[in-house]
C-alpha cells in the first residue's frame, strides 16, 4: 500500500512503474484475510461527544491503553446520532477487514443490538458499557461479545446517602434532587436513596425534586426549598454533580456555602474542588478514564487468546464495575493522581473492579 | 399597558352569532370589556400571591420575597429582549445560543480556571458586544436573505451553541474573578446586585418601548407591517435594530447566568427560550405582535417565578408540577386576550 502512495507523489511516474505499483497494490487488496489477521488489531473507541468532560476523559484513558500496549487506537464519535455512530463503527469493520477491538458506549440502548452482530459476523471482538438491551447476551455471541460492563446506581445512591447521613450525624432533615424522571440512572440512584433512607430513620427526607440533571433548575429549585424548609436543611443529596454544584452556589448566595453539606455522582472537577474546600461531603465516579482503557483491554487479552470468553464465569461477561468514593478522606490524593496527573492503572488487572453480575 | 392599539381586524356581526364565537362572546360579557382584560395577567398575579401566601406564610418572608426577586432577575432580562422582537410578530428562538456565547465569553476572557485572562470587567463588556452581535446578525439573516425569523434565529441558536462547546471543549468552566460573582454575592439594600441589574434592564426596556421612535416603529410594524412601510417606516431598519437590541439584553442575562452559576458551560441556557417566551405570553403580549409590551412581560415573569416557587412551598409532587404549569399558560392566556376578536385561530 505504501508504494502506491509514495509512486502518487513523486510525480514523474513512468508507465511500467505505474503499472507494477497497481499490481502490487491490487495483490495487497487481494491478500485473504487469514494473512492480514497476523498485522496487530486496531483499537477502536466509539463514544456519544467530546463536548462533555465524562467522554474526552474516557478518551484519554483509551489513549493511554493504547500507547501502554503498542497498538494504533482511533476514536469514532456519534455525536448523539445513532446511525452515524453504527454506521462509522461498519466502516471501520470493512477497513481493518474484522481485525478490530471495540469498545462501545452505545449512544441508545437499541443500538447494542446492530453493532454487536456487525462485530461477530466480521470476527472482530467487542466490548459494550452502560446501554444493551436486556434480551442482548454477551454469551449468544461467542467469542466476539466479550463483556458488558454497567455502574450500579442503586449502590451509588445508597452509598453518598449514607456518607451524607454521617456527615450531618446521623439525624436531621435532607432535601433530595433527583435527574430526568424517566431515565434509569436517576431512578436507580433514587431507590439507593430510599434504601439508606430506610435504614436510618432519624434522617427525614423533607422534599423529593426534581431538576433534570442541570446546575441551572438545581439553583432555583434551592431557592425555593430554603424558603420551605429554611435551617431544617441539613444536608443536600443529588443525583449528580451538576444540579449539586447548582445548589451549592444558591447556598453561597445565602451565606450557607460550606454550612449545608451535599452530595452528588459523577466526579466532575467542579466537585471535585467541592470535596477539598468542604463544600461538598463526597461525589462518586464510575472513573471513565479506566472505562476507556479497561473496556479495551479486556477485548484486546480476548483477541490474542490470554483469555477465553467462552470459559470466563458469568459475572466477567456482564458485570456491575466498581465506582471509586471521592470524600474528604482521599481526595489530595485523588486529585494528584487524577488531575493533576495521568491516573496509574495496572492494565493487566482485567476483573479487578468486578463487584459482581448484573441484576436482571 | 398604558398604550392600546385597536386591532385593525373587524368582525361582521355574523360572525359574532355564530355558535363557535358564541360562548367566548359569553365569556368576555360576563368579565366586562377591554379594560378588565388588559388587567388580567396582574390580577392572575395577585390572586397567586394571595392563594400562596394562605397556604404557606413563609411566601411573604422578606428572605422569600428577596429569593424570588433573585430567581426573576435572569427570566427577566431574557425577556425584555424577547418582548421586542414578539410584539414585532417575529421569535427569536437564539436565547439558548446567544446566552452561552455571552456566558461563555465572559468566563473565559475574565479570570477562571482554564487559561490565564484576567480581564476583570472588559470581559463583561466584550460578552454583551457578543450578544448584541448575534442578535445584530440574526437581523441581516432574516431581512438580508428573507429568512423567516423562526428559521434565522433557529440556525443562530445552533451557531452560539456549537461555538460555546468548541470554545469551552465539553466542559464546565469556574468563574473567579470577585468582581463579577459579587453580581450574585453582594447586595445592595438587601437585594443581590444581579436583581438591580435586572431592575435597569426593565427600565431601559421601558424606556425604549414607550418613550423612543424604535419602540413606537416596533409596536407598528407588529400591528400591521404594510401599513407600518406606507407610513415611512424603515422595516429593515427597525427589525435589525430590535434584534441587535435583543440580543443585547440576552448578553447581560448571560452574564448574570455565568456570575449566579459561578461558572459557564455550553448547556447553560437550556430550558431558558421556553420559559421566556411563557413568560412573555403569559404577561399578555400577542405572539402576532402588535399588542402587550415590556410591563406585561415584567408580571409574566412574575407570574411564572411565583408559580415555581409557591409548587415548591405547597409541596406539590415535581411529577405533576408540569402539568400545572401548562394548565396556568392556557389560563392566563385565556383570560388576557380578546379571543373573539380574533377571526383566524393558528
Amino acid at each position: 500500500m505504501k508504494d502506491r502512495t509514495s509512486l502518487t507523489l513523486s510525480g514523474a511516474v513512468s508507465r511500467r512503474t505505474l503499472m507494477m505499483g497497481a499490481t502490487a497494490g491490487m495483490a495487497a487488496l487481494a491478500m485473504p484475510k487469514v494473512l492480514r489477521a497476523q498485522e496487530k488489531p486496531t483499537l477502536v473507541t466509539s463514544i456519544r461527544s467530546l463536548s462533555n468532560p465524562y467522554h474526552a476523559v474516557w478518551k484519554t484513558g483509551a489513549e493511554a491503553y493504547a500507547k501502554w500496549a503498542g497498538l494504533e487506537h482511533v476514536t469514532l464519535v456519534s455525536e448523539g446520532n445513532s446511525e452515524k455512530g453504527i454506521a462509522d463503527i461498519k466502516a471501520m469493520l470493512a477497513k481493518t477487514g474484522g481485525n478490530m477491538v471495540l469498545n462501545s458506549d452505545p449512544n441508545d440502548t437499541p443500538d447494542a443490538r446492530p453493532i454487536v452482530e456487525a462485530c461477530a459476523k466480521a470476527g472482530a471482538y467487542v466490548v459494550t458499557q452502560w446501554n444493551k438491551p436486556a434480551d442482548l447476551h454477551p454469551k449468544d455471541f461467542n467469542p466476539n461479545y466479550v463483556s458488558h460492563i454497567e455502574f450500579d446506581g442503586i449502590a451509588s445512591g445508597k452509598t453518598i446517602a449514607e456518607i451524607l447521613f454521617k456527615t450531618i450525624g446521623g439525624k436531621g432533615g435532607i432535601v433530595a434532587l433527583g435527574g430526568l424522571i424517566s431515565t434509569t440512572a436517576a431512578i436507580e440512584r433514587k431507590k439507593g436513596l430510599d434504601a439508606a433512607l430506610a435504614a436510618n430513620p432519624d434522617i427525614k427526607l423533607l422534599d423529593f425534586q426534581v431538576a433534570n440533571w442541570k446546575s441551572t433548575e438545581a439553583f432555583d429549585l434551592m431557592g425555593n426549598l430554603l424558603t420551605r424548609f429554611g435551617d431544617d436543611i441539613k444536608g443536600i443529596w443529588a443525583a449528580n454533580d451538576d444540579m449539586g454544584s447548582g445548589a451549592l452556589e444558591a447556598l453561597r448566595a445565602e451565606n450557607l456555602a460550606g454550612k449545608v453539606p451535599i452530595v452528588g455522582v459523577d466526579g466532575i472537577k467542579t466537585a471535585v474542588d467541592a470535596v477539598r474546600t468542604g463544600e461538598f461531603a463526597c461525589t462518586v465516579t464510575s472513573d471513565p478514564f479506566w472505562q476507556g482503557g479497561m473496556g479495551l483491554a479486556i477485548g484486546y487479552n480476548a483477541k490474542i487468546g490470554k483469555f477465553d470468553p467462552v470459559k470466563e464465569p458469568p459475572e466477567h461477561r456482564e458485570f456491575y464495575g466498581k465506582a471509586v468514593l471521592i470524600s474528604h478522606d482521599n481526595v489530595e490524593e485523588y486529585y494528584k493522581t487524577n488531575v493533576d496527573a495521568k491516573p496509574e492503572i495496572d492494565w493487566n488487572d482485567l476483573w479487578g473492579r468486578v463487584t459482581g453480575a448484573i441484576r436482571t | 399597558m398604558t398604550i392600546h392599539t385597536e386591532p385593525l381586524k373587524s368582525v361582521s356581526d355574523i360572525e359574532r352569532t355564530t355558535l363557535m364565537t358564541f360562548l367566548p362572546g359569553r365569556i368576555a360579557a360576563v368579565f366586562g370589556g377591554r379594560r378588565w382584560r388588559s388587567l388580567a395577567p396582574l390580577a392572575v398575579l395577585v390572586v397567586l400571591c394571595l392563594l400562596i401566601a394562605i397556604a404557606n406564610p413563609n411566601f411573604i418572608e422578606l428572605r422569600n420575597l428577596v429569593r424570588l426577586a433573585n430567581s426573576a432577575a435572569v427570566p427577566l432580562t431574557l425577556a425584555m429582549g424577547l418582548t421586542f422582537i414578539i410584539l414585532m410578530g417575529s421569535i427569536d428562538l437564539s436565547v439558548e445560543g446567544t446566552l452561552s456565547v455571552s456566558a461563555m465569553v465572559v468566563v473565559l476572557l475574565a479570570a477562571n480556571d482554564s487559561n490565564g485572562n484576567d480581564y476583570g470587567w472588559w470581559a463583561v463588556l466584550a460578552a454583551i458586544v457578543a450578544g448584541t452581535a448575534m442578535g445584530f446578525v440574526s437581523g441581516l439573516v432574516q431581512t438580508m436573505l428573507r429568512i423567516p425569523s423562526f428559521m434565522a434565529t433557529l440556525g443562530m441558536w445552533f451557531i452560539g451553541l456549537g461555538l460555546s462547546v468548541y470554545m469551552l471543549g465539553g466542559s464546565a468552566i469556574r468563574l473567579n474573578d470577585a468582581s463579577i460573582r459579587d453580581l450574585a454575592l453582594t447586595r445592595f439594600l438587601g437585594l443581590p446586585l444581579a436583581v438591580w441589574v435586572a431592575t435597569g434592564a426593565f427600565l431601559l426596556a421601558a424606556v425604549i418601548q414607550y418613550h423612543t421612535k424604535l419602540g413606537r416603529h416596533i409596536l407598528a410594524i407588529g400591528g400591521d407591517e404594510d401599513v407600518a412601510k406606507l407610513s415611512g417606516v424603515n422595516v429593515v431598519r427597525v427589525r435589525v435594530t430590535a434584534f441587535a437590541l435583543a440580543g443585547f439584553f440576552f448578553g447581560i442575562a448571560g452574564v448574570l447566568a455565568a456570575a449566579q452559576l459561578g461558572q459557564s458551560h455550553a448547556v447553560i441556557g437550556d430550558g431558558r427560550l421556553f420559559a421566556a417566551v411563557t413568560a412573555v405570553v403569559v404577561g399578555g403580549t400577542a405572539l402576532t405582535g402588535g399588542e402587550g409590551g415590556v410591563v406585561n412581560t415584567l408580571i409574566g415573569v412574575l407570574i411564572v417565578t411565583v408559580l415555581a416557587n409557591g409548587m415548591i412551598l405547597l409541596g406539590i409532587s415535581p411529577y405533576i408540577q408540569q402539568t400545572v404549569q401548562g394548565l396556568m399558560i392556557i389560563a392566563a392566556v385565556a383570560l388576557s386576550l380578546d379571543r373573539v376578536r380574533l377571526r383566524i385561530v393558528k
